[in-house]
């Protein structure tokens, strides 16, 4: 009874915004007792500070409902809260200033007055930064509330196998790949087997990806030539074929070649694979030497005009598997590239891995009896001379793969092969040796049609990448006297000048 | 009872719980103010929540911050490796962060525009909001470019232009000036960086982005397929100050009018566009010229005190590449033509 | 020691009940099934409980004004085309007038449009009263009741009140002929003369094939946090500005332009349709009128409307929970529109995005040719049905006149 009042009282107190408590006159029960009572003490006492709680928290309710539902906005922008009460969105409509409470609840009046209104522009023009975070994360959360709703239902870890080696195209490249498999909404192993041996350079660009990553050394070194990069990058994949066994991955397997580009709904499409599954690749067979281009005009507008050539599983009408479209190489005869940086068009094989996924468990060394018996064991195949020019090779009958993406109509990644000449440089890490002795301040801008200014602030700097065995490309400064006699002229000539004596040096 | 030191002990007594209960109130009333979902524990749960909303909505009351990654777990107990991130993100998805637009030119007879746009679609999905991506694009029938984009689920406006060009370059700088006109017209306020469809970028190059005051500039490499040449364009720092430039080899003098600095090695603060006064200066781009790009570059040059390195340590770090792949409508100028180093095999 | 426990349960007691209220005013709607009333009616089917009259009007009221300007046919007021072709296949069609619960007069009043495609509305009148007069002098049932178990559908900007310019519009007030009748229009605001007590508000009329060809997967991500496509100011209208849309599309524009958060413009793309579908909210402020074509466009595309337009009254608002699937917010309240938005918590969205994914609400909001079950026509009919049995009040006494067939402006009495 007299906590009660207590209570009341302070209840009072609180309507009369928390002055200050005074001294109450009621007085309590053996309060200092020995244990019991004192541990029921703290009980009650305990119970009493959560109703106080809630009391504040409902208390609080009622407030916001009586006094601030109007000037809500004001609140939360500057309490900076989360976001208020759930109650006020939904009631916005009701939401009506104290003065008037009778609101539209009363029939006789409307609040709609007809004629001219004023337009009415806020003080403060800029959306509020904490407001715009709290809408991207309303449009975040829904993105994902669609992907579960309307999303592959218990998807399966992807395993994404991607060979590669340290190349001037490698960051790139790889870069590339990365992002589209951290878009990925599903879980993800990445194994990427680097031929030449595991490099720091690799594994820190890897790191970056916050993936789960196997990074898996391979001793060779990458061939120049392509024929011979194809094969090896075949045992490399299988390579990783076989770590997939070793760690008993369970998921689907699917080859994410650098030079690939991934459409996102590739990997919804994947999760329907049940053992063996083929995807449309198309392929970019980019013509290679722009010097070529006006020479052959004629041959090359065949190439280029006609449809983008497609690999990947070739269906009847009925949606069944017939066969497969094939890279048809015979236009780009005598043409297609050799050598890594050849200038000539990269060629794909015939049928790219990358247009391959499989289900790990094919891999699995145990279970052998669920294993189907047109699938050949990862021992039998793939020795070390034994080149392998698709997964098909894993197969005893290759009419069981199941074609994807509406039945191969549908391209869902894409092939170009780019790379920069085999001899060709690169920062190391990409980061610029910024040479030190750069210390002379340029205050001018190189734009072309800007007037020269007092030459002797000018510097110029170029990089001199066509050193061949030299690992770190170095920047150097061109204040040389060469530069400095040509200062009369725009910077982009003397610059001319500088590659010219280079290339002469060489 | 009675005696008055007993009764001032229980006033004491008395104080103390009181003071108790009233700071559990207040800590209560302001609990009021926090987001909850119908947040009660003496609440039944509703008929048919889905799941992913019934957990919040029990705990939306004590645990604030709690709520949006609570259900982002439960929905994805597979996700292992990216719930740290996300739980990270939650924690700091409030703390404000300023906007980069992105502005990208894209052209009708590009062979790998379909394809660039997806990669490029790739990266920008992982950049953190607020983010927007302005895409422009010649008006045509096909829908290519619409459908790629709206299934990126990245916050884009999509502008379309009507006018034919036949200079490509020409035509590239239309675009960025629509672009440009867009984000003055709005006033959208923000990081701008023209990123053309053949760049690859770094994460990290939009984190460092950001913190461009006014303008910003990097050092970025042009390489292209089955060169022997990486071309490192942009500024020398001494730590963010730009005390030099890279210059682009030319060989070619025909070449007179691509610009030293690259249309994609610096960004700039839009309300440089529409607040001039900011800045300090009287002039605005409609007073100069219609050519929004113009202006832009012009005030690069002009306000080099302004323009910072990027990254700040020295703008040593590549995290910008330009990939040139000839695909025989990429316009001629576009690649350094260098004959290959024929002495090399 | 007793007081104590007491005090204690008096305590929990008085919280619980506290925390109830507190729980009751949050839910207070139903859950994401469209539970109660709403839903079911939504799926009522109307055959068998009522059964309409046509009448049968000579062409120039209706089929030779469409010959005239074809383009009625995919106009916003196309409703009273598509409900009189409705009626005439329909199983609650009945030749026998005796019968009848309800009578229709196929009378197209809004097609009459500018060289631009606005509908004017200063023929309706005269045409309106052209037809009363025949059937009231043709049949004997108009005089029964004097048009009170009659409806017409009068989809115009301010419904009967024939005026696009609301304070021309409520100085007409409803057609004097029309007073007694059922009114099914797009118009609707509280305690307005040109929406009497009574009618049935119907959703503009959207075309549903255009629409259905531009519907994309429900898993492309929503990236657009509000999505609006059309005027700010109606300058050629409203040169001063403050009558249109009284300012309240001139303050989103003025306030949010500049908030990359706010996907608004005047320029109508291609994608209009699949933009709204990955926009999270779309903005429903009013026009001229109230109402507007994308109240529906948002339900078919599952974007949340956010309704600005004070007392507005939304298309069959007895049936549809507008209220859980929408949000409102007071033109008075626009320069706070990105606040208001942004604090409605995540779960109270997605819940709002399942109640609209619903495909009965959907259905309930078009005109689809041929009719299918739980659309508009059937919602009207539906509307018209639960308004039976008449009262036996609104039959006449022989002789008794209760409609002044003289008043209004004289221009209206002119003859047609």
């Amino acid at each position: 009874m007299k906590l009660s009042a207590l209570h009341q009282s302070y209840l009072n107190r609180r309507l009369n915004s928390f002055r200050g408590s005074s001294p109450l006159d009621s007085s309590i029960d053996g309060g200092g007792l020995k244990s019991p009572a004192s541990i029921f003490w703290l009980l009650i006492h305990g119970l009493c500070c959560l109703i106080s709680l809630l009391l504040g928290f409902r208390f609080s309710h009622i407030i916001f409902f009586l006094l601030f539902s109007p000037s809500t906005t004001t609140i939360t922008r500057t309490t900076k809260l989360y976001s208020p009460t759930p109650f006020l969105p939904i009631k916005v409509p009701d939401a009506l200033p104290v003065q008037s409470p009778p609101n539209k609840t009363l029939v006789s009046s409307s609040r709609v007055v007809v004629g001219r209104h004023g337009i009415l522009i806020r003080p403060w023009p800029h959306p509020d930064p904490v407001e715009v975070m709290k809408a991207h994360h309303i449009i975040d959360r829904v993105q994902r509330e669609q992907r579960i709703q309307y999303g592959v239902k218990s998807p399966r870890t992807v395993i994404a196998v991607t060979p590669t080696y340290v190349r001037t195209f490698q960051t790139l490249h790889l870069t590339g790949v990365m992002h589209s498999l951290m878009n990925v909404p599903y879980d993800l192993v990445w194994i990427v087997v680097e031929a030449g041996g595991s490099t720091n350079e690799t594994a820190s660009l890897l790191a970056s990806s916050g993936l789960r990553v196997v990074h898996v050394g391979f001793e060779e070194e990458m061939p120049v030539s392509w024929e011979d990069r194809h094969r090896l990058e075949a045992r490399m994949r299988f390579r990783a074929l076989r770590v997939v066994r070793q760690l008993k991955l369970d998921g689907i397997v699917m080859f994410a070649d650098d030079s690939n580009m991934h459409s996102m709904e590739l990997f919804d499409e994947i999760q329907r694979v049940k053992c063996v599954g083929a995807v449309s690749v198309g392929i970019l067979a980019h013509s290679s030497n722009p010097d070529e281009e006006e020479s052959s005009v004629a041959q090359k507008d065949d190439i280029e005009n006609s449809p983008m050539p497609v690999q990947g599983p070739a269906c009847n009408a009925s949606d069944q598997l017939v066969g497969w479209h094939t890279f048809n190489s015979l236009p780009y005869e005598g043409k297609s590239a050799k050598y890594i940086g050849d200038m000539a068009t990269v060629l794909p094989r015939k049928l790219e891995w990358a247009g391959f996924v499989l289900n790990s468990r094919l891999l699995w060394k145990e279970n052998q009896d669920d294993k189907p018996e047109w699938v050949k064991d990862l021992d039998t195949v793939g020795g070390d001379r034994e080149h392998i020019e698709t997964p098909l090779s894993l197969l005893i009958d290759p009419s069981v793969v199941e074609p994807l993406g509406s039945c191969g109509r549908k391209i869902l990644l894409w092939w170009l092969r780019v790379e920069a000449r085999a001899d060709s440089q690169f920062p190391a890490r990409w980061i610029i040796d910024t040479p030190l002795e750069v210390s002379v301040p340029s205050k001018r801008t190189p734009w072309p049609d800007a007037p020269p200014e007092l030459p002797s602030n000018e510097t110029t700097i170029t990089i001199e990448e066509n050193r061949e065995k030299q690992q770190v490309m170095k920047t150097r400064p061109r204040r040389s006297r060469r530069s400095r006699s040509k200062r009369k002229r725009e910077t982009r000539v003397a610059d001319t000048q500088v590659s010219d004596r280079n290339s002469g040096e060489k | 009872m009675g005696t008055a030191e007993r009764s001032k002990k229980k006033v004491q007594v008395y104080k103390k719980a009181v003071f108790h209960f009233l700071l559990c109130f207040v800590m209560g009333f302001f609990t009021g103010f926090a987001p909850t979902g119908k947040s009660s524990i003496f609440s039944s749960l509703p008929v048919l929540p889905s799941n992913q909303s019934a957990v919040p909505l029990q705990r939306g009351e004590l645990l604030l911050e709690e709520i949006p990654e609570e259900s982002w777990k439960f929905n994805t107990t597979l996700e292992n490796p990216s719930t740290e991130e996300e739980k990270e993100d939650e924690i700091d998805g409030l703390i404000p962060r300023r906007l980069i637009i992105l502005v990208t030119p894209t052209r009708m007879n590009d062979k790998l525009r379909e394809v660039n746009l997806r990669r490029l679609s790739n990266t920008l999905r992982l950049v953190p909001p607020p983010f927007l991506w302005v895409v422009v694009e010649q008006k045509s029938d096909s829908s290519q470019v619409s459908e790629i984009l709206r299934k990126t689920g990245i916050m884009y406006r999509h502008l379309v232009f009507n006018e034919n060009f036949t200079d490509p370059e020409v035509e590239m700088d239309h675009q960025r000036n629509l672009a440009l006109n867009h984000i003055e017209y709005h006033r959208l306020s923000g990081i701008v960086h023209f990123a053309g469809l053949s760049n690859v970028y770094d994460l990290q190059f939009f984190d460092h982005i950001r913190d461009i005051e006014v303008f910003g500039t990097w050092p970025m490499a042009i390489v292209s397929a089955n060169r022997k040449k990486v071309v490192i364009e942009g500024p020398v720092c001494d730590s963010s100050e730009v005390v030099g430039w890279h210059l682009r080899k030319m060989n070619n003098l025909t070449e007179t009018r691509s610009s030293p600095v690259h249309i994609s090695s610096f960004a700039f603060n839009s309300s440089v566009l529409w607040d001039p006064e900011r800045w300090g200066r009287l002039s605005s781009v409609q007073d100069t010229t219609q050519n929004t790009i113009k202006f832009v570059k012009k005030e690069v040059l002009e306000e080099e005190t302004k323009l910072i390195g990027i990254p700040p340590e020295g703008c040593s770090k590549i995290m910008l590449w330009n990939v040139q792949i000839p695909t025989g409508t990429t316009p001629n100028n576009s690649v350094p033509a260098t004959l290959p180093d024929s002495g090399q095999r | 020691m007793k007081d104590w426990r007491w005090a204690l349960v008096g305590l929990v007691c008085f919280a619980l009940v506290l925390k109830i209220g507190a729980v009751e005013r949050g839910r207070g709607q139903p859950t994401e099934r469209i539970s109660g009333s709403a839903g079911d009616v939504l799926e009522d089917d109307p055959v068998g409980r009522l059964k309409v009259f046509v009448y049968e009007l000579p062409s120039k009221y209706n089929k030779k004004i469409l010959q005239k300007d074809p383009r009625c046919l995919t106009h916003m007021f196309a409703a009273e085309i598509f409900m009189h072709r409705f009626l005439l296949s329909s199983p609650v069609r009945t030749l026998n007038p005796e019968e009848a619960d309800w009578f229709y007069t196929p009378v197209y009043t809004t097609c009459d449009l500018t060289p631009n495609g606005l509908p004017l509305p200063f023929k309706s009148p005269r045409m309106m009263r052209s037809a009363i007069q025949l059937i009231s002098s043709n049949w004997p049932y108009w005089n029964r009741t004097e048009g009170a178990d009659h409806f017409f559908i009068v989809p115009h900007d301010f419904g009967a009140c024939f005026h696009y310019l609301e304070e021309k519009a409520i100085e007409r007030g409803i057609l004097t002929l029309l007073q007694r009748a059922t009114l099914v229009q797009t118009f609707g605001q509280r305690n307005h003369v040109c929406l009497k007590d009574g009618s049935i508000t119907i959703p503009p009329y959207a075309p549903p094939q255009k629409m259905e060809a531009h519907l994309i997967p429900p898993h492309i991500p929503r990236s657009i946090f509000v999505y609006f496509r059309g005027l700010f100011y109606d300058v050629g209208n409203d040169p001063e500005g403050g009558y249109y849309a009284r300012g309240a599309r001139a303050a989103v524009w003025e306030n949010f332009k500049d908030n990359p958060l706010f996907d608004i413009s005047t320029e109508h793309p291609t994608t209009y349709y699949e933009d709204m579908q990955r926009a999270i909210f779309c903005l429903c402020p009013l026009g001229w009128a109230p109402w507007s074509p994308r109240l529906v466009e948002a339900v078919i595309f599952g974007c949340i409307p956010v309704i600005i337009a004070d007392d507005i009254v939304l298309p069959f608002a007895d049936a549809i929970p507008w209220e859980d699937i929408g949000v409102f917010v007071d033109e008075k309240d626009v320069p706070n529109l990105d606040t208001i938005l942004t604090s409605i918590p995540p779960e109270v969205i997605l819940r709002k995005q399942r109640l609209l994914a619903n495909p009965s609400m959907k259905q309930a909001m078009l005109f689809p040719q041929p009719a299918q079950s739980g659309d508009a026509f059937h919602q009207i009919l539906n509307g018209l049905a639960r308004k039976l049995p008449h009262d036996q009040s609104v039959y006449l006494k022989a002789g008794e006149k209760v409609l002044n067939w003289t008043a209004g402006p004289v221009g209206d009495l002119k003859p047609w």
